[in-house]
This record gives structure tokens, C-alpha cells and sequence, in this order.
């Protein structure tokens, strides 16, 4: 199914019947909202503003202060301060 | 007497008269949690340290006297969702299952400040994905009124340990109604607080437009307590708001009644215990207004495409690269599948579908666009009627708690949240507060009545909800 590719999930074996079943009666449902005149335009955009914080070293006081070593130790695949992950650009073959 | 029992406000009056210390809460909830915990599946995690939390807190309690702050000492049970730094927190999710947190959520640093106590942490549906605890990585959790019931969800386990005298009281996270219909099954109450008055750093999101953190408990006073605790803005959640963000609501002393909404679907009984609590209310010097709310009856609609689109999103972080389960496949893009696939349960895995579809090329505009503009118009119809009345009453569900097992279609499962996911959409504050008992096979089983005000307006929820109390 294009979708769980999509999702990055791999579904287990058998499920995909069932899930389409279940995925397709809840879209009926929600389809519902068609019903919904939209002449209304959708205003929220216009309460978006940037609330970024500036990035800057955490200063003392802040709860992710010294907090380095309790992240790297969480790292499925660590090689001394670093993350080992897996080679994005392949070579073509 | 069974210390358990007590209310945050009547164990405060008892500490401060120095009849018991917070050694002998502790102990009382543990042995609950002892008696029945195996059983009841309430508690996924109880910390080995909690009379060690305990004598600290009583030793400061004889240090500060009466200037202690009043939930010094009191023992909580907290959300598996809700990150305690040093402590696992795993989502009730195979993914995080060995997963510890590297720091306190803002809830819990200001819960610590205060000096209460956590006793562990408690079950849930998976990622808060839910409305019976069932759906846990790790078995459902009972209802402690009857156990062959769903405690509700998806803070069920925070939920059962109060009503199962396993802590005074519990945080619990509410997207579509998650502190609300819990405490509406198990008869306590539930504040789901105006979206952005608590800071959600270090609460594992669902739909984040959605998700506030609130407490459950066994009085209004007791969820106000916890409540003024916790609330605040927090440079670590930019979408807090300030006290004086919304304008103070000019009370009306109406009470609106959306009838309209609830012509068919609900419980002919859990009617009755409504109309029973409005008379009790009116008697109390309130006016009943009949309101319409157009768009509520596509609020499901609405919540069941805009939840699953912001979970797809925010579950993309479980990837096996930074924490978590972590599965090797042929491929970058198969560790991921395999990863999620392996760690994320059934119901996990249906959102993530539901939700990559309805934000997909072609269907966007259908779903989820839709969906918005439809927010937009209820969030003006809430307040509209919000400036006529000061508050808003329903049935928090439109039964009491189901068996266990007996919602298995899942669509029948979300039909439950009808009156719950309005204030998630709108972001107004909303409180459930026990209405009394139904009857179902021979057992009195508690429902509860929801009061939704305007924006920052808790004050208006805990003045009618006292009188219910």
C-alpha cells in the first residue's frame, strides 16, 4: 500500500486487509466534513508569528542544561561522542 | 481509617494539624498498590525512592511550618507520557519501553518545586492513542469500580489510581478528551486547562494543537490546587500564553445547554442524571439558556482527520536514530519501516495510515483543509456563546464505562469522544465533574457532566463545578 510507504511502516503480514477495512469506514466518517460550507476562509495564518528561540548555548537554569550525556547515552548506536547512523548517499551500482 | 481516601485538601488538613505525615500517605497508597496493582495493571512503574521522597518532604514540612506550599508531601501518580528525568518513560509503547528521560518535563520541575511526591507512573493507551487504556504495549488497566470495565482512556491509568485510593491525585494528558472521559468513568474529576496555559516541554505529543497536561481528582479544589501549580508560561513551549493573554470573562451567571447535541446517541439514564445536576445548578442561582452550536456535530470529523495528521507528523521522530527501538534493516528507509513497524501497535500504526492519507497529494484539500476552515467556524460559535454564558454543559460521555473488549471496531470506540473533542478543537478549558451513578448489570457505575468556558476562564469551570461537588 502507497500509503505505508508513504508513513515509512512496514505493516506485518495479514494486516493490510483489515487495516484498509477499518482506514476506509473511518474516511466515510470524516468525509462528513464535506458537508461543511467553507465559505468561511481559514483565518488562522494570520495568527502564525515566529516565536523561535535564539540558538544560543543553554545557560544554567535551563532544564536541558548538562544535559549532553543523558541524550548521547540515549543513542541506540553510539561510538564515543558519536552517533553512529547509516550511510545516507549510496553508491550507484 | 484509610488514610488513601483522603482528598489532597482533607491529607493537607491532617499534615498541617500533625495527625499523619506524608510517610503515612505514602505507605497507605502502597498498600493499595500492593493489594491490587497486579491486578488492576494501574501502575506500569512504582519508584523504589517514594518513602525517601517522602521523609524529605516531611522533614522540610517541620522546617517550613505553615508556609509550606500545600502539595508538599502529597503523593501523585503521573502519566507514562510525561518525562521525570532519571525515570523510564515509555509512552506505554514498545518503542520507549527501555527509554529514560534526560529531563524534567516543566510540569514536574514545578511540580518538584512544590515538593510533592511521585509514586510512578501509570498506564495508558499507547502514545495517549485512545479512550480505554487498551490499547497499552503493556495490557489494559481495570477499572477499580468494576473490574470487568475499561477505567476509560487514554489517561486510564492515572484515572484508576485515584479512584483505586493508589494516590491522592494524578496528572494525566487530554487531546480529544483524555483527562475528561476517565475521570468521567471512574467518578473523579478532570480539567482539561485552556490550550496554552500548561507548558507541554517534556510531554510526549500527539496532535500538538491539541494536547494539554491537567490533573485528576477527587474534588474541584483538588484539581485547582494542582492546576494553579502547574500552569505558567514556559520559554521551552512557545505556544504557553500569558495570564492576561485573554480578556477576563464578564460572568454572566448563565449556564448554556446545547440540547440539539444530544437528541439521540446518549444514555436515556445519563440524560437524566444531567438534567438532575442543570436543576441543581439553577437552584444554586444559575440560568439555563439554550444554546445551538452548529458545527459541533462535525466535530468528530474534524478531530479524527486533524488528530491522525498531526500524530503521522509527530511520530516521524521514532526512527531508531536518536533513542528508542532501533531495527536494522537492508536500507536507511527499511530501518526506519521496520523500526516503526515493530515498535508502534495497532492502533499507533492505524493513525499514522489515517493520518499520511488525509495530508497526502490530492486529498489534502478534502480532509484537512476542510477540517481547518470547520475549526475555525466552531472555535467562533464557542465564543459567541461563551460571552452570553459563562459556561458550557454536556455529558462528558454518552455512557459510563464499557466492558473491556467491547469496543473493538475502532470507529465505535472514537464515536464515544462526541462531547469531548470540541474544547481540543477550540481550545477552550474544559471540566468533567462526577453527575452521579447509572446502573448497568447490577452495578452503580459514576458519569460525569462537562462544563466548557472561555478561553482562560478556569475560574468560571471550578465556580460551577463546586457546586456539583
Amino acid at each position: 500500500m502507497a500509503i505505508a510507504e508513504l508513513a515509512r511502516l512496514k505493516l506485518r503480514d495479514g494486516e493490510l486487509e483489515n487495516l484498509q477495512k477499518e482506514v476506509s469506514n473511518i474516511l466515510d466518517y470524516v468525509g462528513q466534513i464535506n458537508a461543511f460550507a467553507s465559505a468561511d476562509a481559514y483565518t488562522t495564518k494570520s495568527a502564525i508569528r515566529n516565536v523561535l528561540r535564539d540558538d544560543a548555548p543553554r545557560l544554567a537554569g535551563d532544564v536541558m542544561f548538562k544535559k549532553r550525556e543523558a541524550i548521547l547515552a540515549a543513542l541506540p548506536r553510539r561510538e564515543g561522542d558519536h552517533n553512529v547512523v547509516r550511510k545516507i548517499i549510496q553508491k550507484d551500482e | 481509617m484509610d488514610l488513601a481516601t483522603l482528598s489532597i485538601t482533607e491529607a493537607l488538613q491532617k499534615i498541617e494539624a500533625k495527625e499523619i505525615t506524608s510517610l503515612d500517605l505514602v505507605r497507605a497508597a502502597k498498600a493499595h498498590i500492593d493489594k491490587s496493582n497486579a491486578d488492576l495493571n494501574i501502575y506500569l512503574e512504582v519508584f523504589a525512592d517514594i518513602e525517601e521522597q517522602a521523609k524529605a518532604a516531611d522533614a522540610l514540612r517541620q522546617a517550613q511550618g505553615k508556609s509550606a506550599h500545600p502539595l508538599l508531601g502529597i503523593p501523585l501518580a503521573i502519566k507514562d507520557n510525561i518525562l521525570i528525568e532519571g525515570r523510564r518513560a515509555s509512552g506505554a509503547s514498545k518503542i520507549l519501553e527501555n527509554y529514560v528521560a534526560s529531563y524534567d518535563a516543566t510540569v514536574i520541575t514545578k511540580l518538584k518545586e512544590a515538593g510533592a511526591i511521585f509514586l510512578g507512573r501509570v498506564n495508558m493507551d499507547e502514545f495517549a492513542m485512545g479512550g480505554s487504556t487498551e490499547n497499552s504495549a503493556f495490557g489494559p488497566t481495570k477499572n477499580p469500580l468494576d473490574t470487568s470495565r475499561v477505567p476509560g482512556g487514554s489517561s486510564g491509568g492515572s484515572a484508576a489510581a485515584v479512584a483505586g485510593q493508589m494516590g491522592q491525585a494524578a496528572l494525566g494528558s487530554d487531546t480529544g478528551g483524555s483527562i475528561r472521559e476517565p475521570a468521567s468513568f471512574c467518578g473523579l474529576v478532570g480539567l482539561k486547562p485552556t490550550y496554552g496555559s500548561v507548558s507541554r516541554s517534556g510531554l510526549m505529543a500527539l496532535g500538538s494543537s491539541l494536547d494539554q497536561i491537567g490533573p485528576l481528582t477527587k474534588t474541584v479544589e483538588d484539581a485547582e490546587i494542582i492546576f494553579n501549580v502547574i500552569r505558567g508560561k514556559d520559554v521551552l513551549d512557545s505556544t504557553t500564553i500569558d495570564a492576561d493573554t485573554y480578556p477576563a470573562h464578564k460572568t454572566t451567571k448563565k449556564i448554556g445547554v446545547p440540547r440539539h447535541l444530544f437528541v439521540e446517541g446518549v444514555d436515556k439514564d445519563v440524560l437524566e442524571r444531567f438534567e438532575e445536576s442543570l436543576k441543581k445548578m439553577e437552584a444554586a442561582g444559575y440560568e439555563l439558556v439554550d444554546i445551538k452550536l452548529p458545527s459541533a456535530p462535525l466535530a468528530l470529523a474534524m478531530y479524527y482527520i486533524i488528530m491522525p495528521a498531526e500524530a503521522s507528523s509527530n511520530l516521524a521522530r521514532f526512527d531508531g536514530v536518536r533513542y528508542g527501538l532501533a531495527r536494522v534493516g537492508d536500507s536507511l528507509l527499511e530501518d526506519y519501516a521496520i523500526t516503526k513497524g515493530e515498535g508502534f501497535g495497532p492502533e499507533v500504526r492505524r493513525r499514522i495510515m489515517l493520518g499520511t492519507y488525509v495530508l497526502s497529494a490530492g486529498y489534502y484539500d478534502a480532509y484537512y483543509g476542510k477540517a481547518l476552515a470547520a475549526r475555525e467556524a466552531l472555535a467562533r460559535e464557542y465564543r459567541d456563546a461563551l460571552l452570553e454564558v459563562d459556561v458550557i454543559a454536556t455529558p462528558t460521555a454518552p455512557c459510563p464505562a464499557t466492558k473491556i473488549g467491547e469496543k473493538s471496531d475502532p470507529l465505535s470506540m472514537y464515536l464515544m469522544d462526541v462531547f469531548t473533542v470540541p474544547a481540543n478543537l477550540t481550545g477552550n478549558p474544559a471540566l468533567s465533574v462526577p453527575m452521579g451513578t447509572v446502573a448497568r448489570d447490577g452495578k452503580d457505575l459514576p458519569v460525569g457532566l462537562q462544563l466548557t468556558a472561555a478561553h482562560g476562564d478556569e475560574a468560571s469551570l471550578f465556580a460551577c463545578g463546586k457546586l456539583l461537588g
